[in-house]
């Protein structure tokens, strides 16, 4: 909310406040983006500026060739095909799920409803466990498949309840009246309740997205060739296995390419799609909070 | 529009059953693919956990799920095994160590930043410094990581720094005395821009007619915010400490999956973490299993009670 400057006058300890809350928050913005800086002005810089710890917030003797060699000569094109994949994927299974569940059970009067409810409430408060569930993959023989990447987020508990009260918010009127010209379930979900639902929408397929992105755990543990290797996985690999990297940039005499800028310009190309769809995601986001706060 | 959400289902429960299920067969439809996944990967985990009470061999069947009906019950064996080693107590003191830590040092700094986001009057630079702060929310462990080791790699601009002052070089991933300070720390990093955006939506939402009331009685901003902003976001606050504590044993696995390595087990070993050497890096299936049972078991207690807290203070379910 905007808030308006009265006609009182400013006493000094409001001013005090407000100049300190300038500091330390942009202290705390500077905290965010330093980090970021320093790692895209390493992947940037030359092998010497980099080895020599002259790079700090801003690219030193600026060259191309370390991006050059990730994008070339490293497994990280194949490793973004996989993560591509199973994010677009998995957000548009996981989207079409969760919508599909979330609105039977925002009826009011839909039969069974609380039972249906009730096994999603036990089924977020009691898991399994780590090992049961990988036994349940390994035996649907999906190990190593997009399918184990995929499974794991079918259905968040979370968004799922989060468009179910949306939905309950929605007025009935509509529905009903679409429902006197004789239009089915399915019809008044995709043609009235969907329009109606973009924003919640849009924050929940945000939120899936993020989290195949991201998903390092689940892809470590239900993958292993280096054919279905993820993102995550790579970056891992690379920020860990520096003794094998510096082996190959010997032998392919990449002279001006060194291990702290791979694994800087590694990170970097991963967030590129992260930080050209922020501007999206900001703006949903925040919707999302207000939705999620509104009813919890 | 209550009104009429409530009558539509009277009406409806005229009719019998069968004729809903009729006329609505596509809602039961619909559901299916969900519940397909809660019985898959929520419910037949759940018949998994029997592999804590059996000596589990991944070859005794078909597959590994066959194999658990033809392994040997043994009992609270492995629970026994569990209770006896020295690892059980230690993963136990490191998981609410750490998470401690986390809730005293991390959960009032963004009540805090949101209440000084809320005073800056500039528009333009309070939205800058917003938008900057949570950045770090939609990276991943694996990236946070990799942001963090080149800053404080033993090579690191950090330490660089540190060593032109003379101070000696730390090496932060493999020292047992700050390693669970650099876990809180990048914890920080990620997570705190993004809980005061949501502390932030909260204030906005507060009554401004509570804070033109304050100025009348001439409060000063010191008191407008005691009196009226920190009342205000009572709830979310309770509600974000409840949700902390109930989630206290399962939050920073894979934080800590990505950060740590042998040199650090002793701090930074957390129950999850075990469960999954032992399990899956070992095979001991059973002896996982029993321990993801306890973690599991603890977990359920404690969400279940937060949220009967939640309800009594807040008159809320949290879910």
């Amino acid at each position: 909310m905007k808030k308006k400057v009265n006609g009182i006058a400013l006493s000094t300890s409001e001013k005090v406040i407000e100049i300190i809350s300038y500091i330390v928050m942009g202290l705390f913005a500077l905290c965010a983006i330093l980090p970021i800086m320093h790692v895209v002005s390493k992947s940037f810089s030359s092998a010497n500026a980099v080895t020599a710890g002259a790079v700090i917030f801003w690219p030193v003797n600026i060259q191309f060739e370390t991006m050059s060699y990730v994008l070339r000569e490293t497994t990280f094109l194949p490793a973004l095909k996989n993560t591509v994949i199973v994010t677009g994927l998995g957000t548009l299974i996981s989207m079409v799920v969760t919508i599909t569940t979330a609105y039977p059970l925002s009826k009011p009067g839909f039969k069974g409803r609380k039972v249906f409810i009730m096994l999603y409430i036990i089924s977020m408060v009691f898991f399994g466990g780590m090992i049961p569930a990988y036994m349940v993959v390994r035996t649907l023989g999906i190990i190593d498949t997009y399918a184990a990447l995929i499974l794991p987020f079918f259905i968040v508990h979370f968004n799922m309840f989060v468009v179910k009260n949306y939905f309950e918010g929605l007025p009935e009127s509509v529905e009903e009246s679409a429902r006197i010209d004789g239009a089915s379930d399915l019809r008044i979900l995709v043609s009235i309740v969907c329009p109606m639902s973009k924003p919640v929408l849009a924050t929940v397929a945000m939120l899936y997205a993020v989290n195949y992105w991201n998903n390092y755990f689940h892809a470590m543990m239900y993958t292993n060739s280096t054919k279905m290797q993820t993102l995550q996985v790579f970056i891992y690999n690379t920020v860990n296995n520096t003794q094998t990297l510096v082996e190959r940039l010997v032998i392919g005499n990449y002279s001006n390419v060194s291990i702290d800028g791979v694994i800087a310009a590694v990170v970097v190309l991963s967030l590129i799609p992260i930080v050209a769809l922020y501007p999206f995601v900001q703006r949903y986001m925040i919707a999302g909070i207000t939705i999620g706060s509104v009813k919890g | 529009m209550n009104i009429v959400a409530s009558k539509k289902p009277s009406t409806k429960s005229l009719k019998k059953f069968g004729t809903y299920m009729k006329d609505h067969y596509l809602l039961y439809i619909m559901l299916l693919p969900g519940l397909f996944f809660l019985f898959v990967y929520k419910f037949l985990p759940l018949y998994g956990i029997t592999i804590a009470f059996k000596d589990y061999s991944i070859f005794a069947g078909n597959n590994p799920i066959d194999a658990i009906a033809k392994s040997e019950w043994v009992g609270f064996a492995h629970f026994q095994r569990l209770f006896r080693s020295s690892a059980f107590l230690k993963v136990l003191a490191n998981t609410l160590i750490i998470n401690g830590y986390k809730i005293i040092f991390l959960f009032p700094i963004p009540i805090i930043c949101a209440i000084m986001l809320n005073e800056i009057r500039h528009r333009t630079y309070k939205k800058l410094a917003q938008t900057a702060i949570y950045v770090p929310y939609f990276f991943s462990w694996v990236v946070v990581f990799g942001i963090f080791y080149s800053l404080l790699g033993t090579y690191g601009i950090i330490n660089n720094f540190m060593a032109s002052l003379g101070i000696e070089r730390i090496s932060f991933f493999s020292d047992t005395r700050v390693f669970r300070g650099l876990l809180v720390f990048t914890e920080g990093w990620k997570e705190i821009g993004w809980n005061t955006v949501i502390y932030l939506a909260a204030i906005t939402s507060i009554d401004p007619t509570l804070y033109e009331a304050a100025r009348v009685d001439g409060a000063s901003k010191m008191r407008q915010i005691w009196h009226v902003t920190i009342p205000g976001l009572m709830p979310t606050i309770v509600l974000m400490l409840i949700l902390k504590v109930g989630y206290i044993l399962d939050t920073g696995f894979e934080q800590i999956l990505v950060f740590y390595n042998s040199t650090v087990y002793d701090v930074a070993d957390v129950i999850q973490t075990y469960v999954y050497r032992m399990g899956l890096g070992q095979s001991d299936f059973s002896l996982g299993t029993a321990l993801g049972l306890f973690n599991s078991v603890v977990a359920f207690i404690l969400i279940v009670g937060a949220n009967a807290v939640s309800k009594k203070l807040l008159n809320r379910s949290i879910w």
